[in-house]
């Protein structure tokens, strides 16, 4: 029923999922993204929080709003979000996987040649 | 936000039965463009509280809705409110058309089209005879009059009570794409209040006729954590005032409020609580010795 995880807000959620758009190259740049009240509807979700997700992915310089015509993906949107997403990745996520894969004994080669499977 | 532009304000609202007092003072503002829950048990208040804020019953302190006293002029404010109450009917006898055709002459800001709009891709018919209408689709039927009144604020009270899950569902769809807009204010009480959490701007708590909550969703979020805590982490978290603890199937389950979340997060997995989850904390806070539960 709940198609949410207890550890993140909500509008942190949907901008991942609207990321994830942009990063997989579902919507290309300068195209239309949803709406703030079709992605509001579709996850039964309050528009403001929705418009909490887009603003922040404005901020990043991924989506622009255009006046009267809703949310698009900006030119360079791919790029200066993948820039973010690996400053985060380093920042929040490696140190503690790096630590885990040491805890473990883990040969970092054999888990390389195992991802790449 | 500022106070100029609530939509709602009330301020030391009470209201007494005979000699028994219910509410006991309520103060709050409801800013446009909100999805505001009003979450509390049977007789906490609630329906009194919507009363008051629709003039259908005079209260102590002062309510002004839209800038003015609803109880004084009710009439007025009726072109700018529409509301469903948890007791609605609708009258049997007539056909839908029927009906439609009354609320045109009564309420200068319903629109005929916009109200058959909203039965397209139901089962409902112009020429239906309500009684025989089942009550999911009555439940259809009231929210499309409702909603197809120019409205600035709707109040709903426990609107999908008896409906089942996809008519909930439906219910609430409809309502976030046809009705919400940055101009347009929702208050909706409801037991299921698992399922409009994520729909919520505001949330306010009402028990024995005291406003115990009344704050953004996305405050609530910061405010409160969850914890699970480790069983060598138990004496730690206790020592931090956790405003609800409860041991179930060998956990150990801990709400704060205002507690630092990375220092919460060194005694075991913290979430962020449901509103559910919340309720029961809150309701219980006063009754229950804290330490008891574990």
């Amino acid at each position: 029923m709940n198609q949410w995880n207890e550890n993140q807000p909500i509008f942190v959620q949907i901008r991942s999922q609207i990321a994830a758009l942009i990063l997989n190259e579902v919507t290309a740049e300068g195209e239309a993204l949803p709406s703030v009240r079709q992605i509001a509807t579709d996850l039964s979700v309050n528009p403001l929080t929705v418009t909490k997700a887009y603003q922040s992915l404005v901020e990043l310089g991924a989506v622009e709003k255009r006046r009267g015509l809703g949310m698009f993906v900006a030119q360079g949107a791919r790029q200066n979000l993948l820039a973010h997403e690996r400053e985060k990745f380093l920042k929040d996520e490696w140190p503690r996987i790096y630590a885990q894969i040491q805890t473990l004994d883990l040969d970092l080669e054999k888990l390389i040649n195992k991802g790449a499977k | 936000m500022s106070t100029q532009t609530a939509l709602v304000r009330a301020q030391d609202l009470r209201k007494r039965f005979k000699k028994t007092e219910i509410l006991h003072g309520l103060n709050f503002e409801i800013q446009p463009g909100r999805i505001v829950g009003l979450i509390g048990h049977n007789g906490a208040g609630k329906t009194t509280t919507l009363n008051a804020l629709l003039g259908l019953t005079d209260c102590e302190g002062s309510i002004s809705v839209l800038g003015k006293d609803p109880y004084a002029e009710r009439a007025a404010l009726m072109n700018d409110v529409a509301f469903i109450s948890d007791v609605a009917s609708l009258p049997r006898f007539m056909r839908v058309r029927e009906l439609f055709d009354l609320v045109e002459e009564i309420h200068p800001k319903f629109s005929r089209e916009k109200a058959n709009g909203f039965l397209q891709g139901t089962d409902i018919r112009a020429n239906a005879k309500i009684k025989n209408l089942s009550k999911g689709m009555v439940a259809q039927l009231h929210l499309a009059v409702v909603m197809a009144i120019d409205a600035r604020l709707l109040v709903l009270d426990e609107p999908t009570l008896g409906l089942d899950i996809t008519y909930r569902k439906r219910f609430y769809k409809r309502l976030l794409e046809d009705y919400m807009n940055e101009d347009r204010t929702l208050l909706i009480t409801t037991h299921q209040v698992d399922e409009i959490e994520f729909m919520l701007s505001d949330l306010m708590f009402i028990r024995d006729g005291y406003l115990v909550l009344d704050s953004p969703m996305d405050e609530v979020g910061e405010r409160y954590t969850q914890l699970n805590a480790r069983n060598d982490s138990i004496d730690a978290a206790k020592a931090l005032n956790p405003v609800y603890q409860e041991a179930k199937f060998g956990q150990n389950i801990f709400i704060f409020d205002g507690v630092d979340k990375d220092q919460l997060a060194e005694l075991g997995d913290i979430t962020i609580p449901t509103v559910s989850d919340l309720f029961v904390a809150l309701m219980q806070r006063d009754n229950e010795t804290q330490g008891e539960a574990i």
